[in-house]
Protein backbone atom coordinates (compact mmCIF):
# COMPACT_ATOMS: atom_id res chain seq x y z
CA UNK A 1 0.00 0.00 0.00
CA UNK A 2 2.69 2.02 0.59
CA UNK A 3 4.09 1.64 -3.43
CA UNK A 4 0.60 2.50 -4.11
CA UNK A 5 0.16 5.69 -2.44
CA UNK A 6 3.70 6.36 -3.54
CA UNK A 7 2.75 6.39 -7.13
CA UNK A 8 -0.40 8.10 -6.58
CA UNK A 9 1.58 11.09 -4.94
CA UNK A 10 3.98 11.15 -7.61
CA UNK A 11 1.10 11.96 -10.37
CA UNK A 12 -0.54 14.03 -7.90
CA UNK A 13 2.57 16.30 -6.99
CA UNK A 14 3.12 16.95 -11.05
CA UNK A 15 -0.36 17.66 -11.14
CA UNK A 16 -0.14 20.53 -8.39
CA UNK A 17 3.41 21.86 -9.90
CA UNK A 18 1.88 21.50 -13.70
CA UNK A 19 -0.91 23.92 -11.94
CA UNK A 20 0.63 26.34 -10.10
CA UNK A 21 2.07 27.81 -12.97
CA UNK A 22 -1.10 28.87 -14.08
CA UNK A 23 -3.25 30.20 -10.83
CA UNK A 24 0.65 32.45 -10.71
CA UNK A 25 0.31 33.94 -13.46
CA UNK A 26 -3.52 34.54 -13.07
CA UNK A 27 -2.94 35.88 -9.36
CA UNK A 28 -0.10 38.02 -11.16
CA UNK A 29 -2.86 39.35 -13.54
CA UNK A 30 -5.25 40.49 -10.73
CA UNK A 31 -2.64 42.33 -9.14
CA UNK A 32 -2.10 43.97 -12.19
CA UNK A 33 -5.55 44.95 -12.56
CA UNK A 34 -5.67 45.76 -9.19
CA UNK A 35 -3.26 48.55 -9.24
CA UNK A 36 -4.10 49.83 -12.30
CA UNK A 37 -8.41 49.90 -11.30
CA UNK A 38 -10.54 51.16 -8.65
CA UNK A 39 -11.48 47.62 -7.51
CA UNK A 40 -13.55 49.39 -4.58
CA UNK A 41 -16.84 49.10 -6.27
CA UNK A 42 -16.79 45.40 -7.61
CA UNK A 43 -18.67 43.18 -5.28
CA UNK A 44 -15.83 40.61 -4.94
CA UNK A 45 -14.01 43.30 -3.38
CA UNK A 46 -16.12 44.28 -0.81
CA UNK A 47 -14.63 46.07 1.62
CA UNK A 48 -13.65 44.18 5.38
CA UNK A 49 -16.15 44.69 7.89
CA UNK A 50 -17.21 43.06 11.10
CA UNK A 51 -17.64 39.57 9.68
CA UNK A 52 -20.52 38.28 10.94
CA UNK A 53 -21.03 35.37 9.10
CA UNK A 54 -19.00 33.36 7.26
CA UNK A 55 -18.21 30.21 4.73
CA UNK A 56 -15.42 27.74 4.67
CA UNK A 57 -14.92 25.06 2.24
CA UNK A 58 -13.29 22.26 3.52
CA UNK A 59 -11.59 20.08 1.17
CA UNK A 60 -10.38 16.86 2.53
CA UNK A 61 -10.02 13.08 1.22
CA UNK A 62 -12.38 10.51 0.73
CA UNK A 63 -10.32 7.92 2.15
CA UNK A 64 -8.87 6.60 5.58
CA UNK A 65 -5.68 5.02 6.64
CA UNK A 66 -3.61 8.36 6.09
CA UNK A 67 -2.69 9.25 9.35
CA UNK A 68 -3.75 12.76 10.99
CA UNK A 69 -4.80 14.20 7.79
CA UNK A 70 -8.46 14.83 8.04
CA UNK A 71 -7.80 15.35 11.70
CA UNK A 72 -5.73 18.02 12.16
CA UNK A 73 -7.19 19.86 8.88
CA UNK A 74 -10.89 19.85 10.80
CA UNK A 75 -9.06 20.93 13.96
CA UNK A 76 -6.84 23.56 12.40
CA UNK A 77 -10.67 24.72 11.16
CA UNK A 78 -11.97 25.00 14.64
CA UNK A 79 -9.35 26.44 15.81
CA UNK A 80 -9.26 29.25 13.28
CA UNK A 81 -13.06 29.66 14.04
CA UNK A 82 -12.07 30.27 17.84
CA UNK A 83 -9.51 32.82 17.62
CA UNK A 84 -10.53 34.62 14.13
CA UNK A 85 -14.04 34.88 14.55
CA UNK A 86 -15.53 34.29 17.92
CA UNK A 87 -18.75 36.53 17.29
CA UNK A 88 -19.28 35.11 14.11
CA UNK A 89 -23.42 34.80 14.20
CA UNK A 90 -23.16 32.06 11.17
CA UNK A 91 -20.54 29.54 10.56
CA UNK A 92 -21.19 27.59 7.58
CA UNK A 93 -19.22 24.38 6.40
CA UNK A 94 -19.24 23.35 2.21
CA UNK A 95 -17.50 19.88 2.63
CA UNK A 96 -15.43 18.31 -0.19
CA UNK A 97 -14.19 15.23 0.44
CA UNK A 98 -16.11 12.69 2.78
CA UNK A 99 -13.46 12.14 5.81
CA UNK A 100 -13.47 15.75 6.38
CA UNK A 101 -17.28 15.62 6.31
CA UNK A 102 -17.81 13.04 9.20
CA UNK A 103 -15.43 14.91 10.85
CA UNK A 104 -16.61 18.36 11.32
CA UNK A 105 -19.97 16.36 12.01
CA UNK A 106 -18.06 15.33 15.03
CA UNK A 107 -17.11 18.54 15.82
CA UNK A 108 -20.64 19.93 15.56
CA UNK A 109 -20.12 22.46 12.20
CA UNK A 110 -22.88 23.55 10.62
CA UNK A 111 -22.55 21.70 6.98
CA UNK A 112 -24.99 23.26 4.84
CA UNK A 113 -23.84 21.51 1.37
CA UNK A 114 -21.43 18.09 0.54
CA UNK A 115 -19.89 18.10 -2.74
CA UNK A 116 -18.88 14.66 -4.33
CA UNK A 117 -14.40 14.94 -3.99
CA UNK A 118 -13.58 12.54 -7.34
CA UNK A 119 -10.50 10.98 -6.49
CA UNK A 120 -8.35 12.63 -9.45
CA UNK A 121 -9.54 15.79 -9.68
CA UNK A 122 -9.29 16.59 -13.65
CA UNK A 123 -10.35 19.83 -14.17
CA UNK A 124 -11.66 22.84 -13.35
CA UNK A 125 -14.81 21.74 -14.39
CA UNK A 126 -15.16 19.91 -11.32
CA UNK A 127 -14.95 22.80 -9.19
CA UNK A 128 -17.37 24.77 -11.05
CA UNK A 129 -20.45 24.15 -8.90
CA UNK A 130 -18.83 24.77 -5.37
CA UNK A 131 -17.33 27.88 -6.72
CA UNK A 132 -20.86 28.30 -7.89
CA UNK A 133 -22.61 28.00 -4.94
CA UNK A 134 -20.08 30.40 -2.89
CA UNK A 135 -20.52 33.10 -5.33
CA UNK A 136 -23.88 33.16 -5.33
CA UNK A 137 -24.29 33.06 -1.49
CA UNK A 138 -21.58 35.85 -0.98
CA UNK A 139 -23.24 38.34 -4.21
CA UNK A 140 -26.52 37.91 -1.93
CA UNK A 141 -25.14 38.85 0.77
CA UNK A 142 -25.26 35.84 2.88
CA UNK A 143 -21.55 35.39 3.93
CA UNK A 144 -19.27 38.23 4.61
CA UNK A 145 -16.05 35.91 4.46
CA UNK A 146 -15.71 32.78 2.60
CA UNK A 147 -12.58 30.18 3.36
CA UNK A 148 -11.12 27.47 2.11
CA UNK A 149 -9.00 24.94 4.65
CA UNK A 150 -7.09 22.68 2.64
CA UNK A 151 -3.99 20.83 3.43
CA UNK A 152 -0.46 22.85 1.56
CA UNK A 153 1.80 20.69 -0.01
CA UNK A 154 4.74 21.65 0.80
CA UNK A 155 7.13 18.79 1.00
CA UNK A 156 6.83 15.29 0.50
CA UNK A 157 7.12 15.14 4.18
CA UNK A 158 5.47 18.18 5.50
CA UNK A 159 2.13 19.21 4.51
CA UNK A 160 0.26 21.99 6.24
CA UNK A 161 -3.10 22.62 7.07
CA UNK A 162 -4.33 25.98 6.24
CA UNK A 163 -6.94 28.31 6.40
CA UNK A 164 -7.14 31.34 3.74
CA UNK A 165 -9.57 33.92 2.52
CA UNK A 166 -11.10 33.17 -0.42
CA UNK A 167 -13.72 36.11 -0.83
CA UNK A 168 -13.01 39.29 -0.59
CA UNK A 169 -10.74 39.48 -2.55
CA UNK A 170 -7.62 40.80 -1.45
CA UNK A 171 -5.39 42.58 -3.46
CA UNK A 172 -2.31 40.95 -1.98
CA UNK A 173 -0.07 38.15 -2.61
CA UNK A 174 -1.00 35.11 -0.52
CA UNK A 175 2.33 33.33 0.98
CA UNK A 176 1.12 29.62 0.70
CA UNK A 177 -0.57 28.96 -2.47
CA UNK A 178 2.06 30.40 -5.66
CA UNK A 179 5.68 30.07 -3.93
CA UNK A 180 7.02 31.40 -6.85
CA UNK A 181 5.20 34.20 -7.03
CA UNK A 182 6.15 35.09 -3.64
CA UNK A 183 9.85 35.59 -4.15
CA UNK A 184 9.52 37.54 -7.51
CA UNK A 185 6.66 39.56 -6.18
CA UNK A 186 9.24 42.78 -5.44
CA UNK A 187 10.68 42.98 -9.29
CA UNK A 188 7.44 43.01 -10.57
CA UNK A 189 5.65 46.05 -8.79
CA UNK A 190 8.35 47.88 -9.98
CA UNK A 191 7.41 46.76 -13.49
CA UNK A 192 4.06 47.74 -13.10
CA UNK A 193 4.21 51.22 -12.11
CA UNK A 194 6.56 51.89 -14.89
CA UNK A 195 3.89 52.33 -17.43
CA UNK A 196 0.65 54.40 -16.99
CA UNK A 197 -1.68 53.19 -20.59
CA UNK A 198 -3.27 49.77 -19.95
CA UNK A 199 -5.66 48.56 -22.65
CA UNK A 200 -9.03 46.68 -21.30
CA UNK A 201 -10.99 45.13 -23.62
CA UNK A 202 -14.15 44.56 -23.87
CA UNK A 203 -14.44 46.74 -20.97
CA UNK A 204 -13.10 46.76 -17.12
CA UNK A 205 -15.89 45.64 -15.67
CA UNK A 206 -17.20 43.12 -18.34
CA UNK A 207 -13.05 41.71 -17.84
CA UNK A 208 -13.55 42.07 -13.94
CA UNK A 209 -16.89 39.98 -14.13
CA UNK A 210 -15.28 37.21 -16.55
CA UNK A 211 -12.22 37.23 -14.74
CA UNK A 212 -12.71 37.20 -11.34
CA UNK A 213 -15.03 33.70 -10.94
CA UNK A 214 -12.64 32.50 -12.91
CA UNK A 215 -9.83 33.56 -10.22
CA UNK A 216 -11.98 31.57 -7.89
CA UNK A 217 -12.35 28.40 -9.17
CA UNK A 218 -8.17 28.27 -10.15
CA UNK A 219 -8.01 29.26 -6.91
CA UNK A 220 -10.15 26.75 -5.37
CA UNK A 221 -8.82 23.95 -7.73
CA UNK A 222 -5.18 24.62 -7.04
CA UNK A 223 -6.34 23.93 -3.63
CA UNK A 224 -7.52 20.98 -4.22
CA UNK A 225 -4.59 19.65 -5.69
CA UNK A 226 -2.77 20.63 -2.80
CA UNK A 227 -5.21 18.27 -0.27
CA UNK A 228 -4.62 15.40 -2.95
CA UNK A 229 -0.97 15.64 -3.18
CA UNK A 230 -0.97 15.87 0.71
CA UNK A 231 -3.25 13.81 1.27
CA UNK A 232 -1.34 10.68 -1.22
CA UNK A 233 2.18 12.18 0.87
CA UNK A 234 0.22 11.54 4.38
CA UNK A 235 -1.03 7.85 3.42
CA UNK A 236 2.52 7.13 2.03
CA UNK A 237 3.86 8.32 5.45
CA UNK A 238 1.17 6.19 7.45
CA UNK A 239 1.85 3.30 4.86
CA UNK A 240 5.24 2.95 5.65
CA UNK A 241 4.79 4.03 9.68
CA UNK A 242 2.44 0.86 9.55
CA UNK A 243 4.68 -1.57 7.49
CA UNK A 244 7.85 -0.88 9.97
CA UNK A 245 5.71 -1.34 12.65
CA UNK A 246 4.64 -4.49 11.44
CA UNK A 247 8.21 -5.42 10.69
CA UNK A 248 9.42 -4.54 14.15
CA UNK A 249 6.31 -6.75 15.34
CA UNK A 250 7.48 -9.50 12.86
CA UNK A 251 10.97 -9.33 14.85
CA UNK A 252 9.69 -9.43 18.42
CA UNK A 253 7.14 -12.07 17.63
CA UNK A 254 9.62 -14.24 16.18
CA UNK A 255 12.12 -13.94 18.90
CA UNK A 256 9.67 -14.77 21.27
CA UNK A 257 8.36 -17.71 19.55
CA UNK A 258 12.06 -18.60 19.23
CA UNK A 259 12.77 -18.46 22.61
CA UNK A 260 9.79 -20.41 23.77
CA UNK A 261 10.76 -22.80 21.37
CA UNK A 262 13.66 -23.75 22.60
CA UNK A 263 12.52 -23.35 25.91
CA UNK A 264 10.02 -26.29 24.62
CA UNK A 265 13.17 -28.17 23.65
CA UNK A 266 15.16 -28.00 26.52
CA UNK A 267 12.98 -29.04 29.19
CA UNK A 268 11.80 -31.80 26.32
CA UNK A 269 15.48 -32.89 26.46
CA UNK A 270 15.54 -32.47 30.32
CA UNK A 271 13.06 -34.95 31.06
CA UNK A 272 13.89 -37.49 28.62
CA UNK A 273 17.92 -37.12 30.50
CA UNK A 274 15.88 -37.31 33.39
CA UNK A 275 13.86 -40.55 32.45
CA UNK A 276 16.76 -42.15 31.20
CA UNK A 277 18.98 -41.65 34.59
CA UNK A 278 15.70 -42.99 36.53
CA UNK A 279 15.66 -46.09 33.83
CA UNK A 280 19.82 -46.77 34.39
CA UNK A 281 19.31 -46.30 38.36
CA UNK A 282 16.59 -48.48 38.39
CA UNK B 1 15.09 41.59 -34.23
CA UNK B 2 13.12 41.92 -31.03
CA UNK B 3 10.95 39.17 -29.67
CA UNK B 4 8.39 38.89 -27.47
CA UNK B 5 8.59 36.24 -24.61
CA UNK B 6 5.13 34.31 -24.91
CA UNK B 7 4.17 32.03 -21.99
CA UNK B 8 0.78 29.50 -22.49
CA UNK B 9 -0.91 27.96 -19.61
CA UNK B 10 -3.37 25.81 -18.83
CA UNK B 11 -4.64 25.02 -15.55
CA UNK B 12 -2.93 21.54 -16.56
CA UNK B 13 0.07 22.77 -17.58
CA UNK B 14 2.70 25.10 -19.33
CA UNK B 15 2.08 24.48 -23.49
CA UNK B 16 4.40 26.69 -24.49
CA UNK B 17 6.99 28.87 -23.12
CA UNK B 18 9.11 30.21 -25.70
CA UNK B 19 10.56 34.00 -27.68
CA UNK B 20 8.25 34.82 -31.27
CA UNK B 21 7.82 37.15 -33.53
CA UNK B 22 4.14 37.26 -33.61
CA UNK B 23 0.62 36.06 -31.78
CA UNK B 24 -2.57 36.06 -33.45
CA UNK B 25 -5.39 34.99 -31.08
CA UNK B 26 -8.89 35.89 -31.26
CA UNK B 27 -10.20 37.84 -28.46
CA UNK B 28 -14.13 38.98 -27.74
CA UNK B 29 -13.64 42.14 -29.83
CA UNK B 30 -12.49 40.34 -32.67
CA UNK B 31 -8.60 38.52 -33.57
CA UNK B 32 -5.22 40.60 -32.76
CA UNK B 33 -2.16 40.42 -33.72
CA UNK B 34 0.35 41.37 -31.34
CA UNK B 35 3.51 42.50 -32.52
CA UNK B 36 6.31 43.51 -30.11
CA UNK B 37 6.03 46.85 -28.11
CA UNK B 38 2.81 46.21 -27.99
CA UNK B 39 0.93 48.64 -25.33
CA UNK B 40 -0.16 46.71 -22.13
CA UNK B 41 -3.27 44.73 -23.14
CA UNK B 42 -5.94 42.72 -20.68
CA UNK B 43 -8.15 40.82 -22.53
CA UNK B 44 -10.44 38.22 -22.91
CA UNK B 45 -10.43 35.56 -25.24
CA UNK B 46 -12.54 33.32 -26.85
CA UNK B 47 -12.88 30.08 -28.47
CA UNK B 48 -10.46 29.89 -31.58
CA UNK B 49 -6.97 29.44 -32.99
CA UNK B 50 -3.61 30.80 -31.57
CA UNK B 51 -1.29 31.59 -34.24
CA UNK B 52 2.09 31.80 -33.35
CA UNK B 53 4.91 32.96 -35.50
CA UNK B 54 8.52 32.36 -34.49
CA UNK B 55 11.68 33.21 -36.52
CA UNK B 56 13.27 29.65 -37.66
CA UNK B 57 16.47 31.02 -38.13
CA UNK B 58 18.09 34.01 -36.86
CA UNK B 59 20.91 34.38 -38.31
CA UNK B 60 19.30 35.22 -42.01
CA UNK B 61 17.01 37.73 -41.59
CA UNK B 62 15.56 37.85 -45.17
CA UNK B 63 12.69 36.51 -47.24
CA UNK B 64 10.12 34.29 -45.14
CA UNK B 65 12.37 32.91 -42.55
CA UNK B 66 8.81 32.25 -40.50
CA UNK B 67 7.88 29.24 -38.44
CA UNK B 68 3.84 28.67 -37.68
CA UNK B 69 2.51 27.04 -34.76
CA UNK B 70 -1.02 26.93 -34.46
CA UNK B 71 -3.17 26.14 -31.46
CA UNK B 72 -6.41 25.62 -30.53
CA UNK B 73 -7.82 27.51 -27.33
CA UNK B 74 -11.00 26.85 -25.70
CA UNK B 75 -11.84 30.71 -24.04
CA UNK B 76 -9.39 32.17 -21.54
CA UNK B 77 -7.54 35.58 -20.73
CA UNK B 78 -4.50 37.22 -22.72
CA UNK B 79 -2.18 39.72 -20.58
CA UNK B 80 -0.09 41.69 -22.89
CA UNK B 81 3.20 43.27 -20.80
CA UNK B 82 6.07 45.27 -21.64
CA UNK B 83 8.22 42.41 -21.26
CA UNK B 84 6.00 39.54 -22.16
CA UNK B 85 2.90 38.10 -22.98
CA UNK B 86 0.73 35.66 -21.28
CA UNK B 87 -1.94 33.43 -22.33
CA UNK B 88 -4.05 32.23 -19.92
CA UNK B 89 -6.14 29.38 -21.60
CA UNK B 90 -8.89 27.35 -19.82
CA UNK B 91 -7.83 24.57 -22.10
CA UNK B 92 -4.94 24.57 -25.71
CA UNK B 93 -4.08 22.34 -27.81
CA UNK B 94 -1.09 22.04 -29.94
CA UNK B 95 -2.70 21.53 -33.72
CA UNK B 96 -0.88 18.20 -34.39
CA UNK B 97 -2.19 17.07 -31.36
CA UNK B 98 -5.93 17.71 -32.21
CA UNK B 99 -7.63 14.09 -33.46
CA UNK B 100 -9.69 15.55 -36.62
CA UNK B 101 -12.24 12.46 -36.08
CA UNK B 102 -12.77 12.93 -32.55
CA UNK B 103 -13.42 16.68 -32.53
CA UNK B 104 -16.20 16.10 -35.35
CA UNK B 105 -17.53 13.28 -32.90
CA UNK B 106 -17.90 15.64 -30.24
CA UNK B 107 -19.66 17.88 -32.18
CA UNK B 108 -22.23 15.86 -33.44
CA UNK B 109 -22.65 14.23 -29.76
CA UNK B 110 -23.02 18.31 -28.31
CA UNK B 111 -25.32 19.51 -30.89
CA UNK B 112 -27.27 16.43 -29.93
CA UNK B 113 -27.31 17.00 -26.71
CA UNK B 114 -28.41 20.57 -27.17
CA UNK B 115 -31.36 19.98 -29.67
CA UNK B 116 -32.83 17.35 -26.43
CA UNK B 117 -31.85 17.93 -23.26
CA UNK B 118 -32.48 21.63 -23.12
CA UNK B 119 -33.62 22.38 -20.14
CA UNK B 120 -32.56 26.15 -19.17
CA UNK B 121 -30.68 28.77 -20.90
CA UNK B 122 -27.10 27.95 -18.79
CA UNK B 123 -27.33 24.44 -20.17
CA UNK B 124 -28.00 25.96 -23.65
CA UNK B 125 -24.77 27.88 -23.32
CA UNK B 126 -22.87 25.47 -21.90
CA UNK B 127 -23.41 22.96 -25.20
CA UNK B 128 -23.45 25.90 -27.51
CA UNK B 129 -19.66 26.88 -25.94
CA UNK B 130 -18.87 23.36 -26.02
CA UNK B 131 -19.62 22.91 -29.84
CA UNK B 132 -18.15 26.05 -30.58
CA UNK B 133 -14.53 24.97 -28.64
CA UNK B 134 -15.08 21.82 -30.77
CA UNK B 135 -15.27 23.72 -33.65
CA UNK B 136 -12.16 25.56 -33.41
CA UNK B 137 -10.41 22.71 -32.68
CA UNK B 138 -11.79 21.18 -35.83
CA UNK B 139 -10.81 24.26 -37.94
CA UNK B 140 -6.87 24.27 -36.33
CA UNK B 141 -6.62 20.73 -36.99
CA UNK B 142 -7.86 20.76 -40.66
CA UNK B 143 -5.83 23.82 -41.15
CA UNK B 144 -2.82 22.23 -39.94
CA UNK B 145 -3.59 19.29 -41.93
CA UNK B 146 -3.58 21.19 -45.28
CA UNK B 147 -0.66 23.49 -44.73
CA UNK B 148 1.24 19.88 -43.71
CA UNK B 149 -0.09 18.82 -47.29
CA UNK B 150 0.80 22.30 -49.35
CA UNK B 151 3.31 23.72 -47.58
CA UNK B 152 3.46 26.23 -50.21
CA UNK B 153 0.18 27.72 -50.18
CA UNK B 154 -0.43 30.33 -47.95
CA UNK B 155 -3.84 30.17 -45.96
CA UNK B 156 -4.36 33.88 -44.79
Amino acid sequence: MELVAASKMRKAVARVLASRAYSDLTWATVLHLCQKLDTSRHPFFRPDKDAKNIAIILISSNRGLCGSFNVNLVKKVVDSIRVHHPNSKITDIVSCGTKGRDEARRHRLNLIADFPKDDITISTEAIRPISHLITREFLAGKYDKVFVAFTDFQSAISQVPHVQQLLPIVPKIDERLGHIIHEKNKSEEINVDSFADFLFEPSTRALLDAFLPRLLEVQIYQTVLESEASEHSARMFAMRNASDAAADMINELTLAYNQARQAGITSEIAEIASGSAAVEAG
Amino acid sequence: MKQIKLKIVTPEKILLQEEVAQISVSTALGQITILPNHLPLVSKLVSGEIIVKKIADPEHSRGNNHKEDLMAVSGGFIEVLPDQVVILADTAERAEEIDEARAEEAIKKAEELRKEKIVDAEQFALFTAQIEKELARLKVARKYKRQRTNPGIKIE
